[in-house]
């Protein structure tokens, strides 16, 4: 009871500290709502008529390249076949054409494989796929990049599969050793293979994750761009003020509060009751504003979303605990909770739909609390999820919270000594 | 012979290599005003970091009021109270926000943590700006303000680690009288400082410190007799010649 108390009164003691300081009220309070300001400019275009995603592709190659095959094979051609979420696939034929569009805003972007795609690949000298996009539309310029490394992977792979396919037909003296018949010999199978695929009917070379699919329309992009900025901004706000734990120690209050009978865990316990007080605060005018202005959709489960609000909050208060516990200086703990904030952003899917990102980078992203979220987020508004389906993403946060509370329990004990 | 209030045996405390508390043996009776002397880095702030719990002795012990600093930390916590040496405050709260909250975390619940906040502000002449933010009080009411947060929770044993550095005559000796007030309530008091006349005035006992162990330790009447005549020596002519004129740290 005591203990609690402790904790709270230095909870309390803490956002008393925080609303003094304009610059900070507003970097957590004003500055999320200068966000969503600017995402209804700029999502301004994309909910009106058809809210799926379009990719557009153009090819500069002549007719028979083999990029005519990987298009013709991604092409939408029936609409009502795509799965929720899934983006429209656009052939456009015309690059210049594309390129004006873009200029004149009317198009917000597109892939070009460049002229020299299929003797690139033939004579292995690589290529580069030209994703050129609005500047200012960070959707489209992320989607589309996610394609072109989706695209670049895949035929990765096949020309590895391919390459080696051909050495052994060398080697068993199938074909001769000279390089006109190789060429002719990878030019076949790989014509082969995508006339395969454009022949199915999916399109197997690209293919985008999807995690659950549900009864869900085409979605309001605000249903996964504010989820996004929320788990952005709650974790960045959380670690940045590792800095008053730091600041304790350095004004000399930390020596203070040890010589009163207040125990060492609740010191950290206010530190981080006090900075999931302010992470409360945020989510809660994260959603309200959500709603209200962006008509953002809870999905089904709207209690599995503010769970999972509320375990975002958790970690990001742990992770901030023990960040202050870490860091010896305000100027280090003020770099460290930049750094971590805005490096594991983008990684964990809160810039970009994390759902676009190619399979290998969501594996990865996996290491970050914020794909967790973020991924959880997305089944549950877009996706159209239910609650149980979320409950592996409450439970790596929870996880992730309990791994940082431990080490910063054991870094304070062992420094405070 | 009266009641001993602390009694330290033989601490020592090391940072790497260096010793800065060496040995240090001795007690305080209860309701004295015992005053810690010694030139810069002697270890007079380290002994009271190790007494105030706030450091771990490596070795040797002390006992506050019976209780252990090593095996009572809990206890010894809520008997004392601290002026540290460096301003331990919070600029951007005002003075009795600041009183408020470590009255709390002294154990007092609301009321008794208000109405003593404002009992020590008036002490230390500083009710007219119970709501001013810290941050903008001048360098001898910030020190003012760190002492009186010290008595909040009335600790029966406080530490005062050079609570009038940087401060008036005026200011100095308002807490003079200050502290002579809360001795005569019965708390007891370990006051270290660097001015000699003060502790001449304000201990009953002294005792000088240097290079981590104490060098010397009696009244200052006594001290003063052994190099001369108590009424012409000064307690900085003992200092000096104690612990020599070569410069520290
Ligand atoms: N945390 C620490 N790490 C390393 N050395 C320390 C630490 N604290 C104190 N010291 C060293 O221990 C010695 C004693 O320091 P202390 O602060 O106890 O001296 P002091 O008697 O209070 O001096 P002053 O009158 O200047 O306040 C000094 O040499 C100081 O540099
Ligand atoms: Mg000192």
């Amino acid at each position: 009871m005591k203990n609690l108390k402790h904790i709270w009164f230095i909870a309390l003691k803490d956002l008393k500290i925080f609303t003094k300081d304009r610059a900070a009220v507003f970097f957590f309070i004003g500055f999320p709502f200068l966000f969503i300001i600017l995402f209804s400019f700029l999502l301004g275009g994309v909910g009106s008529e058809d809210e799926r995603m379009e990719l557009h592709m153009v090819t500069l190659e002549a007719a028979g390249g083999l990029s005519h095959q990987i298009i013709g094979a991604m092409e939408t051609m029936d609409k009502s076949q795509l799965g929720p979420g899934a983006p429209k696939m656009v052939w456009d034929r015309d690059y210049d054409e594309a390129r004006r569009a873009v200029e004149d805003g009317e198009l917000d972007g597109f892939i070009a494989f460049p002229a020299d795609f299929t003797q690139a690949l033939m004579t292995g000298s690589g290529t580069q796929l030209e994703v050129f996009a609005d500047a200012g539309n960070v959707n489209a310029r992320a989607a589309l990049n996610g394609l072109a490394g989706a695209i670049s992977s895949q035929i990765g792979t096949h020309q590895v599969i391919i390459n080696s396919s051909v050495a052994l037909m060398v080697e068993g003296g199938v074909i001769p050793a000279d390089t006109a018949s190789i060429n002719t010999a990878v030019q076949q199978i790989m014509n082969e293979l995508f006339a395969a695929g454009a022949a199915g009917a999916e399109a197997s070379y690209v293919t985008f994750r999807t995690e659950k699919v549900g009864e869900v329309e085409a979605e309001n992009p605000a249903n996964f761009v504010i989820p996004g900025y929320l788990v952005m901004f709650v974790f960045f706000a959380a670690a940045v003020t590792a800095e008053t734990l730091v600041r304790e120690r350095q004004n000399h209050t930390l020596e203070r509060l040890l010589a009163t009978s207040v125990r060492r865990e609740s010191i950290l316990g206010g530190v981080f009751t006090g900075t999931a007080l302010r992470g409360l605060i945020q989510i809660v005018i994260f959603w309200v504003v959500g709603i209200l202005a962006f008509n953002v959709d809870l999905g089904l489960s709207p209690l599995a979303v503010i769970i999972l609000s509320i375990l975002m909050v958790i970690m990001s208060s742990a992770f901030a605990v023990m960040l202050a516990t870490l860091a010896r200086t305000q100027r280090s703990a003020g770099s460290l909770a930049t750094i971590t904030g805005l490096l594991l952003a983008p990684l964990g899917g809160c810039w970009w739909p994390f759902f676009l990102y190619p399979d290998w980078l969501q594996t990865i992203a996996r290491i970050t609390p914020h794909a967790w979220a973020t991924s959880g987020f997305n089944k549950l508004m877009v996706f159209g999820a239910d609650f149980s389906s979320a409950v592996p993403n409450m439970l790596a946060l929870l996880g992730f919270a309990a791994v940082f509370g431990a080490v910063a329990v054991w870094r304070f004990r062992t420094s405070a000594a | 012979m009266a009641e001993e209030f602390l009694v330290v045996k033989d601490l020592h405390k090391s940072f790497n290599e260096f010793k800065a508390v060496n040995g240090v043996s001795f007690s305080i009776e209860k309701g004295e005003i015992f005053g810690l002397l010694g030139p810069n880095g002697a270890g007079k702030t380290t002994t009271i970091r190790m007494l105030s719990t706030v450091l771990g002795a490596d070795s040797g012990d002390a006992t506050i009021g019976g209780h252990s600093i090593r095996r009572d930390a809990e206890a010894v916590r809520r008997i004392i109270g601290v002026c540290p040496q460096d301003l331990a405050l919070y600029e951007d709260l005002s003075a009795l926000d600041n009183m408020v909250f470590f009255g709390r975390m002294a154990g007092l619940n609301g009321d008794e943590a208000r109405a003593q906040a404002m009992t020590n502000l008036e002490l230390m002449g500083l009710e007219d700006r119970a709501r001013g933010k810290v941050a903008k009080f001048s360098g001898g009411m910030k020190r003012r303000i760190n002492l009186a947060i010290a008595l909040m929770g009335n600790p029966q044993l406080l530490f005062l680690d050079e609570p009038t550095v940087g401060i008036d005559p005026q200011s100095r000796n308002h807490i003079y009288e200050n502290i002579l007030g809360l001795q005569k309530k019965g708390m007891t008091i370990l006051y270290t400082t660097h001015y000699m006349e003060e502790a001449d005035r304000l201990c009953q006992r002294v005792a000088i410190m240097d290079g981590g162990q104490i060098i010397t330790l009696d009244t200052p009447y006594k001290l003063k007799s052994q190099i001369g005549s108590p009424e012409q020596v000064t307690m900085e002519d003992v200092f000096l010649k104690l612990t020599g004129r070569s410069l520290r740290d």
